[in-house]
Order: structure tokens, then C-alpha cells, then sequence
């Protein structure tokens, strides 16, 4: 018998169709995967089985019981969870407060209920340590954990309302690889338990590593559910795309690596990074690979003048000082940062808006903007980025996460870039978008511009670039190139300590 | 009026042997001419009596006149003559003076606890039955009028309605056609009438509680070119005598602020030499200013 | 899905509103209410809170707020008087006035930017500190006796139409065609909606945030002018409280007081709203007691109209 059962779920925004005739059946104390690109209607399926949406039409069982779910209190009363991308944990409030928040154990004293801090404690504590995560402090608060520990104590809070299904959005997006191995360790114990685990990721990687099922969804679309022995991953990026893609990355493009355009020289910017030297090439790609929390992303934004950094620059040998983004902007050096939402884009500003606001200099006669001539370059680079858009007056945060960045990507492109500085340019991305972005930096690197990925993906890094820097602990601990590099490789120079 | 004219006397046949006296002022705010020619006046008559006068502006706050009180009773000024920010919040702040022995003076309104040695205010009632009764005999008991009643809720408000009110309704022949707050401001006065300018197209009248609203109203009768109204203020700050001059407003009930700082002080001074008041309220007289009298009434007051 | 989300409520919900109150009004007196003139002096009547909003709209499209209009008001009023009365010169006092409001707005600007205080703070701050000033300047007396040429600028008429309100037009259309069609205009909204995307995309945020608190302790004391010149007299007290309209009338109008987002019309409806419910009730004469109460219901339920069609409209 499945514990979760939905039939003919459909569900509509504002007249339009985000999914259609949704039926899929989850087995007790499976891990079930769910695939699909960016805007295929994962999260919105997700928010209906967790009561944040109520479906336009279809049903809802659980344990062949039909339910509807009117808010997440209902769902959780079920036994349903939903652990978001964004925790909902309150940042000021400690660990055991988070876990019991609304639900807090109380006692008499006198005419009075009040908080049983003791037992809140003590349960709290017993909860962690089924996860196996005592080492979380109950007293602590949670702006003082990381990223880690915020989801484990977001799993325990799903845990103490004795959920039997958790539904994870991209529980692994921040995490840094052992951190991934221990929530899946983690994953795999409450399955042993009877825990039912619904499971998003755009790393296909991990669906192989840890799921028994996994389900496709493209455009709205159930496509279908299979056995994870059952198929491989160029099946499902197929499936998941809707056409044939043998390879994740495009074939390589020939491009001439000229002269050193940039040289960087002891940068310093304590406590992320220090004594940083290297060089980038005309139409070179530059992988700068670590682990999240080595400095590679403070000293891409340090590069293009967001933080503070010591050190010298030259640009074609003619020392440069950037102190801001404006310096950076003028020397035609452009980062496109990690986060989008918090450094790239205006959210609730159009895409014309968006594209166009670091350009308006040029798109602009006495003050005020050449209206025509803002279109056409909106429109051409979003051709050429084959930005998928209703139109280019169009929210930019109604756009799927792939299309966002290419807005980012496209910010530069009218202004004619000399370095490109991309820093995880692909997270959060769908498979297609990816493989577009992927074909952009060649493109780019075709026309000679130099190119700096900076990445955790190390698959991306070695893919990509002409020649990859690793970065451990706020150092650059080796260079490999693309032939000799390996992810295992990368890995050893990535983890490399200290050696005093 | 007799009892004035008797302190004035007695206060110039003391004022050979004045003794070096220390005097607190507070002052409830100085945002308003009404309260600065009242705090002028007082300082005019100290320096003439050769008493030291303290002046402490609260700024409309409760908490920091009663610091300001506290802060004079540690100094042990001689006596504190007080315009309380509020009848309530500064009975402690009289008490504690009580208790310390020395003597406290209220001005233009008083405290409802503790012992005040004398108390001093314009008659608002009086004032606001002065001005209904001159509308009534100007129109000879027949007209629609209009009502600009100040901050809702605060003493001169109740005060001048009252009085107002009472003798207005004792003749059916004059009819209030719109009774609006202006909140004692020219602006809002202005803005008022002249909305009500427009949904009445017959008005004799207006009774405005103080001149500031008096003025706006007399701008919005100019500006729509209307003629004949009526205009009575209240308070007789310079500007309202001025439109009294003017011939725009008909008859100002003019306080006498100055006057009441002065007489604050004196009576502080004699409060410390040992005299006694009964009736410890004084009444300051309010004088209807018209076009007749007021050159006489400049010439009499500062 | 593009033409009916958010912003459409947003903008148009409040245009719906206006409506609806001057249905209410033109029936329940159609013979006064809803005729030209009486619009005119709608018109006259919401200009000095329409001037304050427009100002304070820049500044909350920038996530910011700007409360100390009102006290601005007041100094640059006396300010203007004062020195008009010192020189005998009106052109020379009303510069001296626009000049202050401005120089005042600046520092508030330059306080938010560079030293980082909190908006809500530095202008909380600055609105008692002005109002002080110009009590110390005034010495808290009224500065009458103001040549009648002064008197045109907020008394006057052009062609049929109070002067007020032509500054207003023009105010109105400068402000549109900056905030719509500039490049000025766009950093405005890019600033207030992603501070940090924006000095990403090489926009110089300090700047910005500095001559928005100028555009908005300038438009103060245009308001301060208007108001001191349509009442005769500068009053030292003059201004006071309004902030709240101006802030008000914004909130109305469908910006957002988390910054980038806004519609200048929207501002200016909401400011006639704000007009329209003294004028009609006062018109009605409706109790002032129930005056208050009936403004503060209408501004909450519009408020609640547009964030409910939000949540409608992305459902």
C-alpha cells in the first residue's frame, strides 16, 4: 500500500497551467526522487503535497485516505513536511526553540502554563541524537550555525512533529561534499526507520547515489517514475529535457589562449584569502576550483571591487586599483556573482530593467534613456542567450532560476567584456539552461575574451577550463591542467591543509 | 480687574526692598506666540522686581516638566511658578515642592492635587460667551454661522464651547450650519472654511476659537471673493489685532499674555514675602478687541 | 499572467478607490461636491501634500522614509519670510528657502549614506532638530507682514487655475518623466529594490541615496513656500504632522515601502484621496471626532485591498 497517493492533480496561476494531470504513487519508507529542469512544476507539486497550495483540481491520499490540505499546519498534521530551500527557522532564536516553535511542552505553575524548558531540552536533544547530531548545541542560536547544522535542526523539528514523509527542495545545494555524505547517511538511517523521503535535486549524481525511485516532470508533465536501477542518467537528462542530449557539456570549442591580460599579485583579504598570485590569458578559461569556504568566491568579488582586498593588479601590464565595482565596470572586468538574488538582479524590476541598468551610460542621451535603442539591445542578447521570456517587461523573479542568470550573464554582454568572472555560474540551474551556459563561456572564450569560472563543481572546472587553480583554506595549493586533471586530483590539492 | 490694579500698586511700593529672589518659570512649550510673550512678560516684570527668573521650557513633555520642577526644587529656588503641560501628570511634581516648602504658582491652567498658592487664568468660558453674545446682537439674533472648534478634547477647547454654546443655544434664531475642528491651526483653518465656504452659500458667521484659525478662515473668505462674513477670534496675538485694524476680523477676544507673566511673577514675589491669596484664583480679564478700541489697546499693552 | 499580477492591483486598485470615494461624495452631495470649482479647490488643497509625497516617493523607492517633511515645512517657510522681509526681495527669500530644504535634505542623504544610520532614525532625528531651528529662528512668532507679490505664488492664478496647482502640474510631470524615462529614474528604483545588485551593476548608491533626501527636502520647502505664501504668514509650528500624510499618501498610491516599486500617479491619486475625504466630510459636515476615525479606516482597507489582490493575484 503507497502512504502517498495523488490522482489527476492539476494546478493553475492566474489562468495558467503549471501542471497537469499529476499521478504518482509513493511507497512507504522510499527515497523518491524528483527530477526535473527549473520551472517544470517540481517545487509547485511539492507546495501542494505540503498544503502551502491547494490544487486547482485532483485528490490527495495519504494512507489511501483522501485529504485536503488547506495549509502546511494541515499536511504537517498528517504527517507531511516540507524542508525548504530557505530554512524557516527563526535566525534569534536558539536551536530547541526553533525545534519546538508553536508546539512548545508546558507545565503548571500555578494558574500559569508555562514553557517546560527542561524537557524542551532534553527532547530536543534526544531528537539530534537519532540524527546522530549531538554535536549540535540545543542552546545555541541558529544564526551562529552553518549551513549544515540549520538543515539537520530543520530535519529534527520535521522529526518531532513524527512526520513519516519529509520532502527535501534541494537539501544539497549549500552543502560542501562530506556535508552531503552525512545528510545522506543521515537520509538513509530515517529510511531504514519507515520514513518516507521525497527528494529534489538538479545533481543527478546523487539521485544514483541515494534514491530508489525517481520521477520526471517536464513542463507540468508527469513523463514518468522508474526504478533508479532501471535507468541511466543520459536517460533521464533525456527524458528530462524532452530530446536527446548524449553529453552535459558541448563539444569543445577551439580557442586561441593569447598573451596575459591579467595579473594578480599577493592579494590579500583577511580571513578569506591571502598571498593569491596568478595569471589569466586572452581567451582563456580559468577554473578556480574548491571547497565552499575556500575564498575562491571572496576573491572573485574582491576582484571585481565588492570587498576590500590588498595586492597589486596589472591589466595588460599596466597596473590597475579597483576599489569598486564601478573601477572594475570601467576596466571592462565583470563578475557574475554566486548568488544571483542577492547581488545580480532587482528582483521585482523587468528584464529590461534588469539587463539594461548597468549599461544605461551608453544607452542613454542627456539623462534620459534612448527607449528604442534599449530594446534592441535587450532583445539581442536575449536571442542570443536564448533567454526563455514572456517578454522583456517581465518580473525577473518570475523567471525559472536558468533564465535568471541568463539575465545576469547578459547584464555584461552589451558592454563588451575583457574578463568574465563567473562565479558558480551554474547553481541551481536546470540541465538545459546549463548546457547553454556551458556553450556561452566557449562562445565567449571563441571571441577572446578571458574567462574565470570559480566553482565547486568539479566536473564543471575540468570540463571547461584551459587550466585549473586549486584553492584550500584561502591559499591556491596547486595547478593542474585540464589533461592531468582528475577529480580526485583536485580534491587531494582542495583538502590540503596547512602545511606549517 | 480691581484686584490687578491693587497688586501693580503694591508690587511698585515693594519693589525698594526687594530682596535678591530666585524664581523657577517653567514653561509648558514656547512653539506658540501666546506662550512667549507670556514667558516676556514674566521676564520683564523679574527684571524689574530684581528677581532672578529661571526659565525652563518642557516642550509640551510631561516627564521633563517634572524633571524641570525636580531640578528647581534641588536649586531651592524661592518659589516655582508653574504652566503645567497637564492638569494630572503634575500633581507629584507640585507635591514633592510642597514638601520641600516652596511655594507654586500656576499659570494659564492648573494643577488638580497638591496646594497651589495661587492660580492664574484667562476666563476661556467667559471668553467664548463674550464672542457668542456679540455675534448674536450683530446679527440681531437671526443668521447661519459657523463654529472652528481647536484641538478637540483640550481645556480651551471644552472651555470656549462652552461658553460659546451655552448662550448660542438660547436663541433659536441663529443656526450653526457646520461645526468643524481646525485643531487651532491656520492651515487646517484655511482648508476648513474653505470647504465649508462651498457647501454653504449663506453664511453671516464665524466663531473661530483662536486667531490662528481665525486668520485662515479670513484667507478663505478673500480668496472666494465672498463678502459680509463675520470673522471672531480668540487670544489677541499681534497678528489677530492686526485683522482687527484691518476691518477683517470683527472682534478678537484678546487674552493678555504678557500681562499674565508679569502678574505670575509678582504674585511669586509676594507669595514669598509672606502674603497670602484669597481667593487664591485670579481671573485674568478678557477684553473684546474691536475696530474701535484697539488702537487704545495697543497702545496699553506690549 | 504578466498583465494581471501584483504591480496591475497595485497601480490601478488605487485609481479604483479614487473613484469610488468621489462616487460616494458626488451622490451624497452632488450640488456642492462634484462641480469645477470645488475640484479646483480640491485641487489647491491636496497641492502642498501632493509636492511632500512626490519628494517622499523618491526617498521610499529607495527604502527609505523621510520624516522630517513637516518640520521642513515650517523652516523653510520662515526662512523664506524672514529673508524676504530682511532684503525686501521675494525672488531672494524664495531661494533661500528652496536652498535650505534642499542643504537640510542633503545632510539627511549624506547621514544615510555615508554614516549609515537607519533612515527611520536620521530623519526622526532631523525632524526635531529642524523644528527647533525654526523656533530659534523664528524665536516662536509668526513672520507676517509678506509683500503681495509673495502672496501669488500660493495665492494666485494662471489662467483660471490656483498657482499652487500649476506648481504642482509641473512638479507632477518632472518627477514622471525623471522617475519613467531616466536614467536617474532607473537607478532610483534598481537602488531601493536590491541595494547590493546595484552597486554590482557599478550604480554610485550614495549618490543616489543623497539626492533623493535633496529632491525630497526640496519639494519640502517648495510645499513650506506654498503653504507660507497661501496663508500670508510664515508659522513657526507650520508643517507639523505632515509627514504622515505624505507617507500616507505614497503607501496609497501602491509603493512599497520596502523600495522599488512605484508608480508616480498612483502617489498623486493617493495624495487627492487624502484631499477628497477632508474636502466631502468636511462639506458633509461630518463630526471631525468621526473625521479621523473614517480617514484611518480608508487608508488601512485601501492598503488591505492591494495586498489581498497581491495575494489573489498570485494564487
Amino acid at each position: 500500500m503507497s502512504i502517498l497517493k495523488i490522482e489527476g492533480i492539476h494546478k493553475s496561476f492566474s489562468g495558467v497551467e503549471v501542471l497537469r494531470d499529476i499521478n504518482l504513487e509513493v511507497e512507504k519508507g522510499e527515497i523518491h526522487a524528483i527530477v526535473g529542469e527549473n520551472g517544470a512544476g517540481k517545487s509547485t507539486l511539492m507546495k501542494i503535497i505540503s498544503g502551502e497550495y491547494e490544487p486547482t483540481a485532483g485528490k490527495i491520499f495519504v494512507k489511501s485516505e483522501e485529504k485536503r490540505f488547506s495549509s502546511p499546519l494541515d499536511a504537517i498534521q498528517d504527517g507531511i513536511s516540507l524542508i525548504h530551500q530557505e530554512f524557516s527557522l527563526v535566525p534569534q532564536l536558539t536551536v530547541c526553540e526553533n525545534i519546538y516553535l508553536g508546539k512548545e511542552p508546558t507545565k503548571n505553575v500555578f494558574f500559569f502554563k508555562i514553557v517546560n524548558h527542561i524537557k524542551m531540552v532534553e527532547d530536543s536533544r534526544s531528537v539530534l541524537s537519532n540524527l546522530e547530531a549531538s554535536h549540535i548545541n540545543t542552546q545555541s542560536k541558529i544564526k551562529d550555525l552553518s549551513v549544515a547544522d540549520k538543515q539537520l535542526v530543520e530535519i529534527a523539528k520535521a522529526l518531532s512533529f513524527n512526520s513519516e514523509i519529509l520532502i527535501m527542495d534541494e537539501p544539497t545545494a549549500a552543502l560542501t561534499l562530506k556535508e552531503t555524505d552525512t545528510l545522506f547517511a543521515i537520509l538513509k538511517r530515517l529510511k531504514e526507520n519507515g520514513v518516507t523521503i521525497l527528494f529534489i535535486s538538479h545533481r543527478l549524481e546523487e539521485i544514483f547515489e541515494i534514491a530508489d525511485r525517481v520521477t520526471v516532470l517536464r513542463n507540468g508533465e508527469h513523463i514518468t517514475t522508474k526504478n533508479i536501477s532501471d535507468v541511466s542518467m543520459e536517460e533521464i537528462v533525456r527524458m528530462m529535457v524532452g530530446r536527446s542530449m548524449k553529453n552535459r557539456f558541448p563539444p569543445k570549442v577551439d580557442h586561441k589562449v593569447g598573451a596575459v591580460v591579467l595579473k594578480v599579485e599577493g592579494t590579500t583579504s583577511e580571513p578569506h584569502f591571502r598571498n593569491v598570485s596568478f595569471e589569466l590569458r586572452k581567451g582563456e578559461i580559468l577554473g578556480i576550483a574548491g571547497l565552499v569556504g575556500c575564498g575562491n568566491s571572496q576573491l572573485g568579488e574582491s576582484l571585481f571591487g565588492l570587498k576590500d582586498m590588498e595586492g597589486k593588479m596589472y591589466l595588460d601590464s599596466v597596473e590597475i586599483k579597483i576599489k569598486e565595482p564601478t573601477d572594475a565596470i570601467t576596466h571592462r572586468i565583470f563578475l557574475v556573482p554566486e548568488d544571483r538574488h542577492t547581488l545580480g538582479l532587482i528582483l521585482q524590476r523587468d528584464v529590461k530593467e534588469n539587463h539594461s541598468l548597468p549599461n544605461l551610460d551608453f544607452l542613454s542621451r542627456f539623462g534620459f534613456i534612448k527607449r528604442r535603442k534599449e530594446k534592441k539591445s535587450v532583445m539581442a542578447t536575449v536571442e542570443y542567450l536564448n533567454t526563455k521570456i514572456t517578454s522583456i517587461n517581465q518580473r525577473v523573479e518570475n523567471l525559472s532560476g536558468g533564465n535568471q542568470q541568463k539575465v545576469v550573464l547578459g547584464k555584461w554582454l552589451a558592454r563588451s567584456p575583457k574578463i568574465l568572472i563567473l562565479d558558480e555560474p551554474t547553481r541551481g540551474i536546470d540541465v538545459g539552461s546549463k548546457y547553454e551556459i556551458y556553450k556561452f563561456i566557449y562562445d565567449q572564450a571563441f571571441k577572446g575574451i578571458s574567462i574565470i569560472i570559480i566553482s565547486s563543481e568539479m566536473e564543471e572546472v575540468i570540463n571547461l577550463s584551459d587550466r585549473i587553480l586549486v584553492m584550500s583554506e584561502g591559499r591556491i595549493t596547486g595547478e593542474l591542467s585540464p589533461s592531468e586533471a582528475t577529480q580526485e586530483r583536485i580534491l587531494a590539492l582542495a583538502v590540503k591543509r596547512k602545511e606549517d | 480687574m480691581r484686584k490687578y490694579i491693587v497688586l501693580v500698586a503694591l508690587l511698585v511700593g515693594l519693589t525698594i526692598f526687594s530682596l535678591a529672589l530666585t524664581v523657577g518659570f517653567c514653561v509648558s512649550t514656547l512653539n506658540n506666540p501666546f506662550f512667549v510673550s507670556f514667558t516676556n512678560g514674566a521676564k520683564a516684570e523679574a527684571q524689574t522686581l530684581g528677581v532672578e527668573l529661571i526659565v525652563l521650557n518642557a516642550q509640551n513633555s510631561n516627564n521633563t516638566q517634572y524633571n524641570q520642577v525636580e531640578d528647581l526644587i534641588q536649586r531651592k529656588v524661592d518659589a516655582i511658578i508653574l504652566n503645567p503641560t497637564d492638569t494630572d501628570a503634575l500633581i507629584p511634581a507640585v507635591k514633592d515642592a510642597n514638601k520641600a516648602g516652596i511655594p507654586v504658582i500656576t499659570l494659564d491652567r492648573s494643577v488638580n492635587g497638591g496646594k497651589v498658592a495661587v492660580f492664574i487664568a484667562s476666563d476661556n468660558v467667559a471668553g467664548g460667551r463674550m464672542a457668542a453674545e456679540y455675534i448674536v446682537k450683530v446679527l440681531k439674533g437671526k443668521g447661519e454661522i459657523v463654529l472652528l472648534r481647536g484641538i478637540p478634547g483640550a481645556s480651551a477647547t471644552r472651555e470656549r464651547t462652552k461658553g460659546f454654546m451655552d448662550f448660542i443655544s438660547k436663541h433659536p434664531g441663529i443656526k450653526i450650519v457646520a461645526d468643524q475642528t481646525a485643531n487651532f491651526d491656520m492651515a487646517q483653518g484655511l482648508s476648513v472654511t474653505e470647504s465649508i465656504l462651498v457647501a454653504h452659500p449663506q453664511i453671516d458667521a464665524i466663531f473661530a476659537e483662536n486667531d490662528s484659525m481665525a486668520l485662515g478662515a479670513i484667507r478663505a473668505i478673500k480668496s472666494s471673493g465672498r463678502k459680509g462674513i463675520i470673522v471672531v477670534g480668540f487670544d489677541g496675538i499681534p497678528q489677530g489685532i492686526q485683522a482687527v485694524k484691518d476691518g477683517d476680523e470683527a472682534l478678537d477676544v484678546a487674552q493678555q499674555p504678557y500681562k499674565m507673566g508679569a502678574l505670575g511673577v509678582s504674585a511669586a514675589y509676594f507669595v514669598t514675602q509672606g502674603l497670602n491669596f484669597a481667593p487664591s484664583h485670579l481671573a485674568m480679564p478678557l477684553f473684546p478687541l474691536t475696530k474701535n478700541n484697539v488702537d487704545q489697546w495697543t497702545k496699553s499693552s506690549h | 499572467m504578466e498583465k494581471m499580477d501584483s504591480s496591475f492591483v497595485r497601480k490601478y486598485g488605487v485609481i479604483l478607490g479614487l473613484v469610488g470615494i468621489i462616487a460616494f461624495f458626488a451622490f451624497e452631495s452632488p450640488k456642492y461636491f462634484f462641480t469645477f470649482s470645488n475640484f479646483m479647490l480640491i485641487s489647491k488643497q491636496s497641492s502642498i501634500n501632493a509636492l511632500l509625497a512626490i519628494g517622499q516617493m523618491f526617498v521610499i523607492l529607495t527604502a527609505g522614509i523621510d520624516l522630517s517633511v513637516g518640520s521642513m515645512i515650517g523652516l523653510s517657510g520662515a526662512i523664506a519670510a524672514g529673508t524676504i522681509v530682511a532684503t525686501g526681495n521675494v525672488l531672494i527669500g524664495i531661494l533661500a528657502g528652496l536652498g535650505i530644504g534642499a542643504g537640510l535634505g542633503a545632510v539627511n542623504g549624506i547621514i544615510v549614506s555615508l554614516a549609515k544610520v537607519p533612515a527611520f532614525i536620521t530623519t526622526l532625528a532631523t525632524m526635531s532638530a529642524i523644528a527647533g531651528i525654526t523656533l530659534i529662528y523664528t524665536n516662536g512668532q509668526p513672520i507676517w507682514d509678506l509683500p503681495h507679490s509673495f502672496m501669488y505664488f500660493g495665492q494666485g492664478y494662471l489662467l483660471g487655475i490656483p498657482f499652487p496647482v500649476i506648481v504642482m502640474t509641473i512638479v507632477f510631470a518632472v518627477a514622471w518623466i525623471i522617475l519613467a524615462l531616466s536614467r536617474y529614474g532607473r537607478h532610483v528604483y534598481a537602488v531601493g529594490g536590491n541595494i547590493r545588485a546595484s552597486r554590482a551593476a557599478g550604480i554610485k548608491i550614495n549618490s543616489v541615496l543623497i539626492s533623493v533626501y535633496t529632491i525630497s527636502g526640496f519639494l519640502a520647502a517648495l510645499a513650506g513656500i506654498v503653504l507660507a505664501s497661501r496663508l500670508g504668514t510664515a508659522e513657526p509650528t507650520a508643517g507639523r504632522g505632515y509627514e504622515l500624510d505624505s507617507i500616507a499618501a505614497v503607501v496609497l498610491g501602491g509603493t512599497s515601502l520596502f523600495g522599488g516599486e512605484g508608480w508616480i500617479v498612483g502617489t498623486l491619486v493617493g495624495a487627492y484621496i487624502i484631499g477628497i475625504l477632508n474636502n466631502g466630510m468636511t462639506i458633509m459636515n461630518i463630526s471631525p471626532y468621526y473625521q479621523e476615525v473614517v480617514k484611518g479606516l480608508v487608508i488601512l482597507l485601501a492598503v488591505m485591498l492591494t495586498s489581498f489582490g497581491k495575494k489573489y493575484w498570485n494564487e
